[in-house]
């Protein structure tokens, strides 16, 4: 029992975080249209950030740089690249973004070569127990901040002007814009909201019970592909509950892999698209998703 | 549109007249120089009278840039050195260097343009890309080195193997954990592994050894995109495992050594030679890895104090005096040494063309490495590993490399497992 709880609990606090970035993801494609494939690197870009500051300055300072760094990287991927297209194709888009990640992702990895780097948390190695549970206190800390986080996005979705214009712009772009809301603007919150959210997730996902930061962790960050597509793509709520079924089904299917072997070894692997495709099956549109999406 | 098919004709024209000369030429002044060289040596691609051109595939951008690195800026230092002391067969050694970026498809085109310009492969680095030229090299039979660890290699005629492959160094392992660790019949053993030629490689060495010394494996399957073994570590833990081998990178490991100490889970952690990087000791996992880890490993880590060892340390150091020091360092040194000396024998045999470097290679018995490698190696068997002993090493923050040697070690059952 307290295995499957550890598992449990293992697998919740993994799938907050894949629903900081999965909701990256929805972010961007809500308010710009583009599948942000650059997530991975900018992600990366944010925890190398504070890995390599957490020295000089302190780790507090480091993390605010870090999150502030990837928020503006990600503007100006979309003030620079994004916007600039000549046609707002969501195709275009997603193969500029492939080309985005691989220059970023090499660049970092030059930057880090083969060292593991720290990123120099308070917490460290800690480990908290609780009835026979064990689990690293960064991922109790990543849990706490993620509700808050995500709090603190509902709060600027349906309560601040800034939010709701974000949410106009989603539902209707063209109409918004009638209405004097400036898509550039909403554009360029969405981004780097997704930008600042990716670093928060990647400090985590940098921190023990993970070595510290090093190139894979960009590719860590396609993990939460899964979890958006069968959250449906464009909504908030769908990515974070997407993120805590990819969470506990992967826990529990590498947990329990000895049990489930006539399925063969390296399950945790193959899990998360099962399960989403499962659900697209029943529900085309994603848990959440809006049907329009899917007519079209 | 007749005007484009035009000039697309003329430049596909000129391309192939270059291509024609790119070829011929080679073999022109290899062919009408040969007998001025040196005295009647054969010559063919990648020879003329006074070079020797060996090719370098290896990985500067991708996942394995750092460590490629190290091993480019030693491979280089190291025939500087044989260049400076009269060159081999009377002639320099020249290297050439391009990325393959850990992508098999640029590294078979890059092989293609490479192939006819050397004399011998020093180096292909890493597993699907030296998996996806070795074929192609046997067929030009072209010597291909530096490709890893992975008993699939074995197979070939062309390739020399920098060592024993990753199977026995985990068959070593387990010897190692019964013999001098204490771990009693029918105790189970972990095994984290990455799916492919390397870690499934390790994965049936440990398998084949724990069934000869009546041990239990219990497999657990990763991929190099797993940087959180916290699921891994509770299910070993919850399997009772006194032991765990680990056949991954060194993220893998700080976090599986991180995980099990959290757990409370005071058990031996044996990596095959890929699994270990210095500066793991300085992350949060560091003393759980003083306190655990061991590595299993055919080539000698850093700070052996063996006298070939510490010639590489010499010449790493001057060439690259802030260099990140690692077992890249003697790998470097020791695999060019391997080639080397099959240049030297084709040279003396009068046959320094591509086949005669290999022919030369499968003559090497009994090379000393002056401990770069813990045994002299055999490479007279196509299908047989020039050795099976390993060094068996400790993490040490105290060491140069990370890594304080304990020994050599050769069990019964790496011994008695037989490759393919």
């Amino acid at each position: 029992m307290t295995y499957l709880l550890t598992q449990l609990a293992n697998g919740l606090s993994y799938g907050l975080i894949l629903g900081l970035i999965a909701v990256g993801f929805v972010i961007v494609f809500t308010s710009t249209g583009v599948l942000n494939f650059a997530h991975g690197s900018v992600l990366l870009a944010g925890a190398y950030l504070v890995a390599v500051l957490h020295d000089p300055i302190g780790f507090w300072a480091a993390a605010v740089v870090g999150i502030a760094g990837a928020a503006l990287l990600a503007v100006l991927i979309n003030a620079v690249l994004v916007r600039n297209l000549a046609e707002a194709n969501p195709g275009t888009a997603a193969i500029l973004m492939l080309g985005v990640d691989i220059l970023l992702l090499t660049e970092l990895t030059r930057r880090i070569g083969n060292r593991v780097l720290t990123i120099g948390s308070p917490w460290g190695a800690d480990v908290f127990s609780f009835g026979g549970i064990t689990l690293p206190m960064s991922r109790v800390i990543a849990a706490g901040l993620a509700i808050v986080v995500f709090a603190l996005l509902w709060f600027l979705f349906a309560r601040t002007g800034t939010g709701i214009a974000m949410r106009a712009a989603a539902a209707d772009g063209d109409t918004a814009s009638l209405m004097g809301i400036r898509l550039s603007r909403t554009g360029a919150a969405g981004w780097a909201l997704a930008g600042a959210l990716a670093a928060i997730a990647g400090i985590f996902l940098a921190s023990f019970p993970a070595p510290g930061v090093a190139p894979t962790l960009a590719i860590s960050a396609f993990a939460a592909i899964p979890a958006w597509v069968l959250g449906g793509f464009d909504s908030v709520v769908g990515a974070i509950v997407g993120g805590l079924i990819i969470g506990v089904v992967t826990a529990l299917a590498v947990g329990y892999e000895s049990e489930l072997h006539f399925l063969g070894r390296g399950l945790g692997e193959v899990v998360p698209y099962a399960v989403m495709i499962l659900v697209l099956l029943v529900r085309p549109s994603g848990l959440f998703g809006r049907k329009e999406a899917v007519r079209v | 549109m007749k005007h484009r098919t035009r000039t697309a004709l003329a430049l596909a024209g000129c391309v192939a007249v270059l291509a024609a000369c790119s070829t011929e030429d080679p073999n022109a002044s290899g062919g009408g120089g040969g007998g001025g060289g040196e005295g009647d040596v054969e010559t063919g691609n990648g020879v003329t009278d006074d070079t020797i051109t060996v090719g370098m595939l290896t990985d500067l951008s991708g996942p394995f840039a750092a460590g490629a690195a190290i091993q480019v800026t030693q491979t280089q230092a190291y025939y500087d050195q044989v260049n400076e002391d009269g060159g081999i067969c009377g002639r320099d050694v020249e290297v050439q260097v391009q990325d393959h970026g850990y992508d098999p498809q640029r590294a078979v085109t890059l092989y293609r343009s490479m192939a006819p310009e050397v004399v011998a492969l020093q180096q292909v680095l890493g597993g699907p890309t030296s998996a996806a030229v070795l074929p192609l090299a046997e067929a030009d039979g072209l010597y291909l080195g530096g490709h890893g660890w992975a008993g699939v290699a074995l197979q070939y005629e062309n390739a020399q193997i920098p060592g024993t492959t990753y199977a026995i160094e985990s068959a070593n392992a387990i010897d190692y954990l019964v013999d001098e660790l204490g771990l009693s019949e029918g105790a189970k053993v972990g095994v984290v592994y990455f799916v492919g030629d390397y870690g499934s490689d390790s994965l049936a060495g440990a398998q084949y050894a724990a069934g000869e010394r009546g041990l239990e494996v219990v497999p657990q399957e990763i991929t190099p995109r797993d940087t959180d073994l916290s699921a891994q570590a509770s299910a070993l833990q919850q399997a009772g495992v006194s032991a765990v081998i680990l056949g991954a990178a060194p993220g893998q490991l700080a976090s599986l050594a991180g995980v099990l100490a959290a757990q409370g889970l005071d058990v031996p952690i044996i990596g095959n030679t890929p699994t270990f990087g210095p500066s793991l000791l300085e992350t949060p996992a560091g003393p759980a890895l003083e306190q655990n880890f061991y590595t299993v490993t055919s080539i000698a880590p850093y700070s052996l104090d063996e006298p070939g060892v510490q010639a590489a340390r010499e010449l790493y150091e001057a060439a690259a005096p802030d260099g990140e020091l690692g077992w890249e360092v003697p790998l470097a040194t020791a695999q060019a040494e391997l080639l080397s000396a099959a240049l030297e024998g084709a040279c003396e045999a009068g046959d320094l063309t591509p086949e005669g470097v290999v022919a030369a290679m499968r003559e090497t018995s009994d090379l000393d490495t002056e401990g770069l490698y813990a045994t002299p190696l055999d490479y007279t068997e196509v299908t047989e590993p020039p050795t099976r002993t390993v060094y068996v090493s400790r993490a040490s923050a105290d060491a140069e490399g990370g890594l304080e040697v304990l020994g050599t070690f050769e069990g019964p059952s790496a011994q008695s497992y037989t490759v393919g």
